[in-house]
């Protein structure tokens, strides 16, 4: 029997949780990991890999749909197997899966598959809901980091089942609906309407906020707007939902604008409203860990929770709930732990990006907030259009928006909405990092043609001085 | 019916002004409380602002020179008022009359110039201005040796040695010789639009993101001499900001030019030395003055100021000084006694808490004030003493600034000194002098440690406080600087 006192036990292993881990092994810490579903977590199971490989499902359709209209390519009639759809998303996330099981073996790292709860901050009781007997009961360690992520969001009272669904559910569900109600404008929210809209179902888009994207820019937001209305999706922006009933088959979601009351009829309701965290079960109030308003894990600037041995990160801690923000803040975490890092994470450098079409990516604050914040700003914009590379590949919706310091021309923040848009970002993303400044975007050799371009070219534009616009 | 304006007694100690740069000219619209002109003093540049609206019509004290104060300076006419051309050309006439002649010189000029420092033709208006001052230098309201005194020592005695060339900060200049000559001033004036701050010389070698690099060009900071907190030692913006913060706090009103002096040379007071020089000695010889010292453990305090940065909570990075003039205050608002003055053979004790800040500039120190500190929040203690600070590297204090205080901080925490006393400035009670934060030995629990610690050193006037007072202030300091959460509410 192995010995079961670690130096660091990670509880969760998501894109947070499993990057920490096997960090703090390169960093010579004995390191284990509970899990109490499938590796990888949200992320790779239930979230960002399997949607976007739907995603991609949905975009073939759309390029097939404007074949013979665009390219005079004629495919005659198209049809396509819905459960195939699925299944090809779930063979991505399942070999992702593995992948996680293969990396965290490679580190040495011991991988338990249960549930984990509190005993101690040094100690953690493991137990299994299939009734079967944990790998081991107990697990003892230094420093335990929780990294367990967030769970979809529900309004009270609400149930799933029946052809009411989050997006966990959407996942795995292979029978596609005539007609779906989308509850939420957000980043999921849009990504199902997407895709269901492109597979021929009737998708109504309904959110309480006046624009799509809640605080997104508001010119990115309506741009959006107006694709999603050219692709005939109907939105209904500044509608609460109030209370959804099954007739029958169908679903009557009542929503209220304004005091006005109206019904959305559908075979299916999806619910994205936001996450929560997964803060509760693992019995923290026993080992004094204290919670911030909205369920999040208190940490100080070393992701230090209310007790010296116990760690957060990710999801769980704050927003924004994003993979690649809960990775970084898991290496972080691992490497403050070390002594090789200096507490302290910005919050500011974190991308966040929607994979419908258009795409939106975005860094940084938008020009109102940066302006609410008293930072003089300029603004350079360049639109797809007059890119040459979009023209030619017939993606000219959308538009870069570059938020500069009126001084030194240093990113504050960046918009991008359009084909290609969350590879984008990531030139924005490295460039705030190492404090470029306009001058070096805009002097930066960008390969043509490419839709990169417009991101220099935005960059010229807060300048005063585009090329080609 | 025209309106004189007077050279205005800025500071309590100043007797004459010198006028640095006109901002209204004649012809020019004025407003109650608009700036007029930009004042030297004995303690500070400072901006004189209008007390009356009308229209500027007529400037009597050219730039680069002074007169006592009292004194008319400029004429303003009346608001409708038509300005009439005088007899002998009125300086408001010649000065509409020079932009057409000037223009084939100077159009040039106005194309590569910033433009605040472009629009106006010196030259023409300097002339006509002597011609104004004649009669006003002999009206006998000036004492005669220091009206006549201008126009000899002055162009070269205040700033550094005069030099063949203008130099790139013209509206700052002394209308001294060099002034004339406005058309080749463009040559000196940096290409700012397009020079990127890249490579050249050894600038280049040190990592510094592009940013800092801009923001290290123009503010004149010579990237070797800052550290890098980035990866690797890499310098950001981030760094500059708290370079130049600290350099503000504690040096070199200019960077490049710190005033040393030549060795075998005599040189006369500056109006600002010359106050410093009558006031600290009048402290010494009237204030009988005692110290106290107390070592203050700096750990917490240490910690505080790091989560304060690590989290960003406020906008404004909080410094030592932040912290200790913090700390004061709420000291103070215990013993009262030390924020008090010696007035009239009696002591007032003051009902608001205005801390001065001694800051280091090119020639001496100035005090700019913080007021109803007692009322501020950490960070808006912040807020105040870096706009200070800002301000004494870049001139422009208002008179207000500058006075008023009740309780004086001299801080030279920044240049590692290990404890040093101040001297009080009268009429105040006490002044508090900082030292260095510095890793000492400390005994704890019978051993000795390394401990983070700082002295405080406390100069009192005797005839306003004992030393239990002294005593129980500096514990209170230590008090709040060693629990310093309670700094936070």
């Amino acid at each position: 029997m192995a010995n079961n006192r670690y130096d660091l036990a990670v509880i969760g292993s998501g894109p947070g949780g499993y990057e920490a881990a096997i960090r703090a092994s390169q960093l010579k810490m004995r390191t284990c990991v509970i899990e109490r579903d499938r590796p990888g977590g949200v992320c790779l199971n239930w979230g960002c890999i399997p949607s976007k490989a739907l995603l991609n499902s949905a975009e073939t359709m759309e390029i097939i749909a404007a074949a013979g209209r665009e390219h005079g390519i004629q495919t005659g009639d198209v049809t396509f197997d819905f459960a195939r759809v699925i299944a090809r998303s779930r063979e991505a996330a399942d070999k992702l899966s593995r992948g996680v099981r293969f990396l965290l073996r490679k580190n040495n790292i011991d991988l338990f598959e249960a549930s984990a709860a509190f005993a101690a901050p040094d100690r953690l009781t493991l137990s299994r809901s299939d009734g079967k007997a944990p790998a081991v009961n107990t697990i003892e360690a230094d420093r335990i980091l929780i990294a367990t992520g967030s769970r979809e969001r529900l309004f009270p009272g609400m149930t799933i089942g029946d052809g009411m669904l989050t997006s966990r559910e959407a996942l795995v569900y292979d029978q596609l609906p005539e007609s779906i109600a989308v509850i939420g404008a957000g980043a999921v929210g849009l990504e199902f309407a997407y895709f269901y809209h492109c597979f021929g179902a009737k998708v109504t888009i309904i959110e309480l906020e006046k624009q799509v994207l809640p605080g997104c820019d508001a010119e990115i937001a309506e741009e959006l707007r107006r694709s999603l209305l050219k692709r005939k999706i109907d939105l209904l922006l500044g509608h609460g939902y109030k209370s959804a009933a099954r007739h029958g088959d169908r679903w009557t979601v009542t929503v209220d604008n304004n005091g006005q009351s109206r019904t959305v009829e559908a075979e299916m309701v999806l619910v994205a409203v936001g996450r929560v965290p997964n803060s509760d079960g693992l019995g923290l109030d026993k080992v004094g860990v204290e919670l911030a308003p909205g369920g999040f894990i208190r940490i100080d600037d070393s992701f230090r929770a209310s007790r010296s041995e116990i760690y957060a990160i990710g999801d769980v801690i704050r927003p924004p709930l994003l993979a690649h923000k809960a990775s970084a803040e898991g290496i972080a975490a691992v490497e403050i732990m070390a002594g090789a890092r200096e507490p302290g994470f910005d919050l500011l450098n974190i991308p966040a990006c929607v994979y419908c079409q258009p795409e939106v990516a975005t860094i940084g604050m938008t020009e109102a907030a940066a302006r609410a914040a008293g930072i003089e700003v300029k603004i350079g914009k360049f639109p797809f259009r007059a890119n040459g590379k979009a023209v030619a590949v017939n993606h000219v919706e959308g538009f870069v928006k570059l938020v500069a310091g009126k001084k030194y021309g240093e990113v504050i923040g960046c918009q991008i909405i359009g084909h290609g848009a969350t590879d984008l970002i990531s030139e924005v993303v490295l460039g705030k990092t190492l404090e470029a400044t306009t001058l070096e975007f805009g002097r930066t050799v960008h390969p043509h043609p490419t839709l990169s371009e417009t991101v220099m070219e935005a960059a010229l534009a807060a300048e005063g001085e585009a090329i080609n616009f | 019916m025209s309106i004189d304006i007077t050279m205005p007694k800025l500071s309590d100690t100043m007797e004459e002004g010198k006028i640095l740069r006109w901002l209204k000219h004649p012809g020019d619209k004025v407003t109650h409380g608009e700036p007029l002109a930009e004042v030297e003093t004995d303690k500070a540049d400072m901006v004189m602002e209008a007390f009356d609206d009308g229209v500027m019509q007529e400037i009597l004290l050219a730039e680069g020179e002074s007169a006592p104060v009292g004194a008319p300076i400029a004429r303003l006419a009346a608001p409708g008022e038509e300005i009439k051309p005088a007899a002998p050309p009125s300086p408001g006439a010649l000065a509409e009359l020079a932009p057409a002649a000037e223009q084939p010189e100077s159009a040039p000029v106005q194309a590569a110039q910033p433009p605040r420092a472009a629009s106006r033709p010196v030259a023409v208006r300097k002339r006509s201005l002597k011609e104004a001052e004649e009669p006003e230098a002999s009206n006998g309201a000036a004492p005669p040796a220091e009206a006549a005194k201008p126009s000899h020592p002055e162009p070269g005695g205040d700033g550094p040695e005069p030099k063949a060339m203008p130099r790139p900060e013209p509206e700052r200049e002394p209308a001294g010789a060099t002034r004339d000559t406005a058309a080749m001033r463009p040559a000196s004036v940096p290409p700012r639009t397009t020079a990127p701050a890249h490579e050249h010389g050894d600038q280049a070698k040190i990592k510094a993101s592009p940013l800092a690099r801009r923001a290290a060009e123009e503010a004149g900071v010579d990237l070797a001499q800052v550290q890098g907190t980035g990866p690797e030692g890499r310098i950001t913006k981030r760094d500059i900001d708290n370079f130049l913060r600290q350099q503000q706090l504690f040096r070199q009103r200019r960077l490049v030019t710190p005033r040393e002096g030549l060795p075998g040379t005599w040189e006369e007071l500056s109006k600002m030395r010359r106050t410093i020089a009558q006031r600290m000695a009048t402290s010494k010889r009237e204030i009988p003055h005692f110290y106290v010292t107390m070592e203050i453990d700096m750990e917490e305090a240490v910690r505080l100021k790091k989560s304060l940065e690590a989290t960003e909570l406020f906008d404004e990075a909080i410094t030592y000084n932040d912290i200790v003039i913090k700390a004061c205050t709420l000291a103070l608002g215990r013993y009262p006694r030390m924020n008090a003055s010696f007035e009239n053979d009696g002591i007032r004790i003051h009902p608001s808490i205005n801390i001065g800040m001694a800051v280091a500039v090119e020639d001496g120190l100035i005090v700019p004030v913080i007021k109803e500190c007692q009322q501020l929040t950490l960070p808006e203690i912040a807020r105040a003493a870096h706009r200070l600070v800002a301000k004494a590297a870049q001139g422009g204090f208002t008179a207000d600034e500058l006075s008023g205080a009740t309780f004086s901080i001299s801080n030279m925490g920044m240049l590692g000194i290990e404890h040093f006393s101040a001297v009080i400035v009268p009429p105040q009670a006490a002044i508090l002098a900082v030292s260095a934060i510095k890793e000492r030995p400390v005994v704890r629990n019978g051993q000795v440690a390394v401990g983070t610690t700082m002295m405080l050193t406390v100069s009192c006037d005797h005839r306003i406080v004992d030393g239990v007072v002294a005593g129980r202030f500096l514990q209170e300091m230590k008090r709040f600087l060693e629990n310093p959460a309670s700094l936070l509410v």
